[in-house]
């Protein structure tokens, strides 16, 4: 198995207090995939049921995020790649 | 510094870390002063104000916390942070004699001020203490008395030498019938100045002092030669003061502009000290929607204090002269929004 990779970036780096804070965590795993599977019954004169679709991760991934000065910080977006937080300086 | 660490597991427990530090700026003090060093108290109250400005002269002989002035005291004890602009410059009492008087059992006597400042042509100049009577030494007793007043106070205080160096230079000066040009007052003023830092200093102050100089700012050549690094290793402030007389002015123009100059001009020690501002103030005749100026104040300060360069600390709104604030509940009301946001909350 592979190990995740991550990168995180602040920018600005410098906030009055009460000015919203922005973090930006890329990442990736090599063995981080989304599979869907999609299932349809068939009968013998060729009837076709509707597709149905069920979506599996591989080897999934948890981003967490501390701050050692309390701080919480929440996540407004993922979309596995790339996520952002937002904490209140 | 703050640091924030962001963890990324997977499923077998193979993780990767990766942290950003990051900065934030102390609270911006926001800060008032009222027209004849009037109680600002009742103006105050229910508001996020943590500074005040004050002026006395040297020649008075009440100058902590002042003459009848006993809300000094309160609002210092309830955490507001004082900046006192003491002056050489005398007030204009009737008497501008020689003065004597005791100071804790020492008799002391102080010549007349013997320096005119502020020669603005057309006007009557204003006494004021020579900076050769400082160094001189004829001066200590003036010091002496305010140092046993500030002594009674319990707190520590910001001692602002002079309001502006600048103002009071701008036309030169004339001390003991000599005259002498801006420059040359502006290198007489920061040895008189550094004699009287020095004076308070060897005799022991309060935890919570600090000293300053007073400039207006508008003078880039004048801001350069009163703050060498010999004088800024001795204050622990800087400060200008900041007025919006024009409808063109913005709030980030007029506050930067003494601030651009110094991050040019000053060496690393004046740049390490942060900014208090004596006096803001927006003039209601060129600008009649005062509070909207002043609601553009805090993102203004916000960013300079981003930039590179000293931090402004403190801003202290100055409800008097070119800063009357009209109508005054309109524009204390503003005053209590601006300083209700960040970066002042």
């Amino acid at each position: 198995m592979a190990a995740p990779t991550v990168n995180v970036s602040m920018d600005p780096t410098t906030y009055s207090p009460g000015e919203p804070m922005l973090l930006t965590v890329n990442y990736a795993d090599p063995d981080n995939q989304r599979l869907t599977v999609t299932v349809t019954v068939a009968d013998a004169r060729g009837n076709r049921s509707a597709p149905v679709s069920v979506t599996a991760v591989i080897d999934p991934l948890t981003v967490t995020v501390a701050d050692d000065s309390g701080r919480t910080w929440s996540r407004v977006s993922d979309n596995g790649a790339v996520a952002v937080f937002r904490a209140v300086a | 510094m703050p640091r924030v660490t962001v963890t990324v597991r997977d499923s077998t427990s193979g993780a990767a870390t990766a942290s950003v530090a990051y900065t934030v700026l102390p609270r911006v003090l926001g800060g008032y002063y009222l027209s004849g060093g009037a109680d600002p108290t009742a103006d105050m109250a229910g508001g996020n104000f943590r500074s005040l400005t004050q002026y006395r002269s040297f020649a008075d002989a009440y100058i902590f916390p002042g003459y009848q002035r006993p809300w000094l005291i309160t609002l210092g004890r309830s955490g507001v942070q004082l900046n006192m602009v003491l002056e050489l410059k005398h007030y204009g009492a009737p008497d501008t004699g020689p003065q004597t008087f005791t100071v804790d059992g020492v008799r002391y006597t102080v010549p007349a001020p013997a320096m005119t400042i502020q020669q603005r042509p057309g006007t009557v100049w204003p006494k004021a203490y020579g900076y050769g009577q400082v160094i001189a030494g004829q001066c200590d007793g003036l010091f002496a008395r305010a140092l046993s007043q500030y002594l009674t106070m319990g707190f520590g205080v910001n001692i602002q030498l002079a309001s502006e160096l600048d103002t009071d230079h701008e036309f030169g000066t004339t001390e003991a019938g000599k005259a002498y040009t801006w420059a040359e007052s502006d290198a007489r003023a920061v040895r008189a100045v550094t004699y009287i830092i020095d004076w308070f200093t060897a005799k022991g102050l309060p935890q919570g002092s600090s000293f300053s100089v007073g400039l207006g700012g508008f003078d880039r050549a004048c801001f350069r030669r009163t703050h060498p690094e010999t004088l800024m290793d001795r204050l622990d402030f800087l400060q200008w003061n900041v007025y919006a007389t024009s409808a063109s002015h913005t709030a980030l123009e007029r506050f930067r502009r003494t601030k651009d100059w110094a991050v040019a001009d000053l060496g690393p020690v004046a740049l390490s000290r942060p900014v208090l501002i004596a006096e803001w103030g927006v003039r209601v005749a060129e600008i009649p929607d005062q509070a909207a100026w002043i609601a553009t104040v805090p993102p203004a300060i916000a960013w300079l204090n981003a930039e590179r360069g000293p931090l402004i600390a403190r801003t202290n709104y100055f409800n008097s002269g070119w800063g009357t604030l009209r109508p005054k509940a309109t524009g204390l009301a503003a005053l209590r929004s601006a300083y209700a946001r960040p970066p002042y909350s």
